[in-house]
């Protein structure tokens, strides 16, 4: 008697154990380099903390230490692990396709977030979680176009670029997005000049430097980040050179100070949480059998220096 | 059994013994706090940890007997990366192209060339200068990496070959290609320092360079044979890990070095020279890579591997210590 309630206990537990089992999934992520920035370090944090809002979702949170070789054994590790779908973000965008395609081979979905992987990997996953680059640089030519209307010189402002480094897919991607809607919006603003300015400040200063010599009239700088945006804001102020809207994306904390000063007009705000918490949700609604576009963008709102106090400011 | 035989006995078992700790630290652990049904002493699991102790550990390996020798050689995780964008850049040139799947063959023979070349002029700089090992292959450290980022740039070298890829994934009887180039390695050169004259003059130097000196031995040729060897091992690291992605960055392989000699020290090598063991170097691979998937199956940060690994380290300088008193103490007496 004892020992068949003890069995029958025994058999719901096992049998509520399995079905809770069932119900849980669990997610891998293997992330680029955390503490290298504190983009990098918030998402992550963010990454954990909505894993643990959600009960039916077990994360193995991994790091690869910017370390291919490493982040090719975590894949390996998280297929060992028979994870139920990966997320990764990668340290190089070519070199961790074949371990992409293992995953693939083991009919484990993969999420690829923040950065894509190379075109040639897009087979072996199953969705990207990331920022729309296109649409930063249209919303950026949409910022620098009011702003002109504003002030009343969108029939006659001349326009410099200064992108980020060639060949990268977000260089490409915010600069074509920017050039395309500019004329659009704006059919009479000129954009006269782009030079890279390869993410870097003091790069991106010295280009500056020379546009301000080459030409007497600017009147809008678009950077690619806001990094270079600064850099080019430093060598207006070094030349003296005032009333140039300085229009950003991916707004860093020394964007936002700049904006806080009125030196700086705008930018887009781009949150590691919500980076962080859209690739977690990509990979469960791809768990759920959800319809998920293949480029699954979340969204970066514009902030100028007009609403600048709806948003905190940048941790990096 | 003399003392002196138990003591080596000892220091050889050690990192074997801590290898087992660790197996069965992460197999009860794993079991109550992992959130993979998996279990940790899985054979598939066993076998993936064997491959992903190769690109390190075949660079530890050669570190060995550098080490041996009571040299260090920094320049390995930039010899790698340089290594590694020949044998990429080299299958999109014109004529390799026109070669088909026999440029991979090539490819690999111009990225091991590489490499031996390389070490050939960390070797030639000790031999003719006599400047420490530490301060040359510093420099070379820093200027083989300069040469990595005049390649490209900032750029990653990329070249996806299926075939390759196909090739570097595959197991035969079970074991991953990065596995057999690991065995093979450790066979060579073990059998190299336990029968070969040359291994028993790499004791010899490491011991006492001068009494090697005066033995006989041609100290300076023996080191620029030796750097060749790890640069072309630093190479063949990287011909075995990059074949299976086909892209570098140009900071690929940075602190390969550092890990490659935690390894050799955690192996029980002297970093004075004289003493140390190749299978002992292949424990000491094990070790790291061991805490690295382990800690990551019981979910513990990434960061706290390196913790861990110092902790582990000065433990075991200090048991290391301790033992070597204890010797000198019996002889006096």
């Amino acid at each position: 008697m004892k020992m068949t309630r003890k069995l029958a206990l025994a058999c719901t537990t096992a049998v509520l154990g399995s079905a809770a089992a069932a119900e849980t999934m669990t997610i891998g992520i293997t992330q680029n380099n955390v503490g290298v920035d504190s983009y990098q370090t918030t998402y992550e944090k963010a990454f954990i903390a909505a894993a643990e809002a959600d009960p039916n979702v077990e994360v193995v949170v991994l790091d690869a230490g910017g370390d291919v070789a490493r982040q090719i054994a975590q894949m390996e590790d998280l297929i060992q692990q028979a994870v139920d779908a990966i997320i990764i973000w990668p340290t190089n965008g070519e070199a961790v396709i074949p371990a992409v395609r293992k995953a693939h081979q083991a009919d484990i979905p993969v999420v690829v977030t923040n950065s894509n992987i190379a075109e040639q990997g897009f087979d072996f996953i199953a969705s990207f979680s990331g920022p729309d680059n296109i649409t930063q640089g249209s919303r950026s030519a949409e910022i620098m176009c009011d702003k002109f209307k504003d002030m009343g010189i969108a029939d006659e402002a001349r326009v410099v670029q200064i992108s980020g480094q060639p060949g990268y897919t977000t260089a490409i991607e915010r600069a074509k997005g920017f050039e395309d809607r500019l004329p659009e919006v704006c059919p009479n603003v000129t954009l006269v000049e782009t030079q890279p300015g390869d993410w870097n400040r003091e790069k991106s200063q010295q280009v500056m430097e020379a546009f301000l010599v080459k030409y007497d009239d600017i009147d809008g700088v678009y950077a690619g980040d806001d990094n270079m945006g600064v850099g080019a804001l430093n060598a207006a102020k070094a030349a003296g050179r005032e009333g140039i809207i300085f229009v950003g994306a991916t707004n860093f904390s020394v964007g936002y100070e700049a904006m806080a000063e009125g030196d700086y007009w705008g930018s887009i705000y781009q949150s590691p949480v919500d980076d962080a918490e859209a690739a977690l949700q990509t990979a469960i609604d791809v768990l759920n059998g959800e319809d998920v576009p293949f480029l699954n963008y979340f969204d970066t709102p514009k902030i100028t220096q007009d609403n600048m106090d709806q948003f905190s400011k940048p941790v990096f | 059994m003399t003392p002196q035989d138990r003591k080596d006995l000892f220091k050889r078992g050690a990192i074997w013994a801590f290898i087992l700790v660790e197996l069965a630290f992460f197999s009860i652990v794993g079991d109550a706090i992992s959130v993979s049904d998996k279990a940790f002493m899985n054979v598939d699991n066993m076998l993936l940890l064997l491959k992903q102790s190769a690109p390190i550990g075949i660079i530890a390996l050669g570190m060995t007997i550098i080490m041996i020798n009571g040299n260090i050689d920094l320049s390995v995780g930039a010899t790698f990366a340089l290594a590694a964008i020949v044998l990429l850049d080299s299958m999109t040139w014109p004529f390799m192209q026109s070669l088909g799947n026999w440029a991979i063959p090539l490819a690999w023979v111009f990225a091991l060339l590489t490499g031996v070349a390389l070490g050939a002029i960390n070797g030639l700089i000790v031999w003719k200068t006599g400047v420490d090992a530490f301060i040359v292959t510093l420099a070379s450290m820093l200027g083989f990496r300069g040469l990595v980022f005049m390649y490209n740039g900032e750029q990653p070298t990329s070249h996806l070959n299926w075939t390759l890829v196909d090739f570097a994934e595959a197991q035969f009887l079970g074991l991953h290609t990065a596995t057999w180039f690991l065995l093979g390695t450790v066979l060579i050169l073990w059998l190299v320092m336990t029968k070969t004259v040359h291994g028993r003059n790499a004791y010899a130097i490491g011991n006492n360079r001068e009494a090697a000196v005066n033995a006989g031995i041609r100290v300076g040729p023996h080191f620029l044979l030796n750097f060749m060897l790890i640069g072309f091992l630093a190479a063949l690291s990287a011909v075995v890990f990059y074949s299976e992605s086909g892209s570098v960055n140009p900071n690929d392989g940075m602190l390969y070095e550092l890990w490659a000699i935690t390894a050799v020290v955690l192996g029980g090598t002297k970093l004075a020279g004289g003493y140390g063991s190749i299978i002992s170097t292949l424990g000491g691979v094990i070790a790291i890579q061991l805490l690295r998937k382990g800690l990551g199956h019981i979910g513990a940060d990434t960061q706290t591997v390196n913790l861990v690994i110092g902790l582990i380290l000065i433990a075991v300088l200090i048991l290391d210590r301790q033992l070597n008193r204890k010797g000198q103490e019996e002889l006096k007496i």
